[in-house]
């Protein structure tokens, strides 16, 4: 029997390269593609892939809370998460969501089918760096945690991580209450937990907050890059 | 009348049709080989065009566009060693006959404008690219402008 696979990515044309990928490889067929978070969690719901290759920088719902969703929902589906860059606070959020395999984007013409093949075996896969923390935490472990010093985020729901997504991204409450199908009253209440929780004051906040815990991604649009310079970070 | 009519509707037809299949030879450039790759099944959707070769920086397209001779080249910007705009001016002095296609992430007038003073004929940006894309190609492919 096939490997079912799913791909979530908001850019069509990284879907396509994905896709084209994996379906190259024997024995393995992409049986659904999304193009956020939401997407991919109401299709896996119906398709019921083996594997969800799924992008971090996504609109509505981003990849990490959409792992959290799909590691909930269905725990036999593996999650691979996509990414842009391999941060601390990025690998922690993907590893806790439920995520068993970790690639960079820069390098997912190399390592994805690698990814793919150590998920079939019922492994994980990482890159070197998420290795290296990953194995970090476990001699923190066994020395009482005395080396994690790196600081948490604060807790939050994983309704509370949709709503701060939609806010950051320009979405009223009102806006945010119709995608998540609560009642206005709730989401207003979602924002003031989360402006509680957070310490935060203002939406700019709120937005700057996203931003920097790579809850949203920005697209950089008015600059001119300069004769010699590496990507930007959403990269495709 | 109606004979000199129906010649004309066939020679229109037959003219589409050798424009749909009229050969494309094209150098895609971009850094990230998973865009590269996706680029590449969106123009092999089209009959007659052929991806000839790939660059993953400005330093090899220049480098590819002189040993390639393509007849478009799909440039990304923001690259290593050498942006796409740079790429785009040398490419153009040492051929001035190759089409260029930028590709970005930058939906920017600033952007196109500096495209287009390097001598880019088409800009789309890399959201939009799945839509754009046969479209763009086909317009520079024919010394058309395309800029979305």
């Amino acid at each position: 029997m096939k490997l079912r696979i799913m791909v979530a990515d908001d850019h069509e044309v990284v879907r396509r390269g994905l896709v084209a990928l994996l379906q190259a490889h024997e024995g393995w067929e992409v049986c659904g593609e999304a193009a956020d978070g939401r997407e991919a969690v109401e299709k896996a719901k119906q398709l019921k892939p083996d594997v969800v290759v799924l992008d971090v920088g996504m609109p509505n719902l981003n990849g990490l809370a959409a792992t959290r969703q799909l590691s909930e929902q269905d725990p036999r589906c593996k999650v691979i998460v996509l990414t842009i860059t391999d941060s601390d606070q990025v690998i922690r959020e993907a590893l806790d969501a439920g995520a068993r395999g970790f690639v960079l984007k820069s390098d997912a013409a190399r390592d994805l089918v690698a990814a793919v093949e150590a998920l079939q075996r019922n492994r994980m896969f990482f890159t070197p760096r998420v290795n290296d923390m990953v194995l970090a935490g476990f001699l923190d472990k066994e020395h009482g945690g005395a080396r994690d010093s790196a600081p948490r985020l604060p807790q939050l729901t994983p309704r509370e991580r949709e709503v701060i997504q939609l806010l950051a991204e320009g979405k009223s409450s009102k806006e945010v209450a119709t995608v998540l199908n609560l009642s206005t009253k709730t989401a207003e209440t979602h924002r003031s937990n989360i402006m509680r929780k957070l310490g935060l004051h203002s939406i700019r906040d709120l937005v700057l907050y996203a931003i920097k815990n790579n809850i949203i991604q920005v697209q950089l649009s008015n600059q001119t890059p300069r004769p010699e310079q590496e990507s930007v970070p959403s990269g495709s | 009348m109606e004979v000199a009519q129906a010649q004309q509707a066939i020679y229109i037809q037959g003219f589409r049709a050798l424009n749909t299949f009229m050969a494309v030879r094209i150098l895609i450039v971009d850094d990230h080989p998973v865009v590269r790759h996706g680029l590449k099944v969106l123009l092999g959707e089209h009959p007659g065009w052929e991806v000839i070769g790939e660059a993953s920086d400005g330093v090899e397209a220049v480098d590819k566009a002189v040993t390639l001779d393509p007849d478009v080249i799909v440039l990304d910007v923001t690259m290593p060693r050498m942006n796409g705009l740079e790429a785009c001016r040398r490419i153009l002095q040492k051929d001035p006959n190759c089409e260029i296609l930028v590709i970005t992430q930058y939906d920017s007038q600033q952007m196109m404008r500096e495209a287009l003073a390097c001598g880019a004929r088409g800009y789309i940006v890399k959201s939009n690219a799945a839509r754009d894309l046969l479209a763009a190609v086909e317009a520079v492919s024919q010394h058309r402008s395309f800029m979305h």
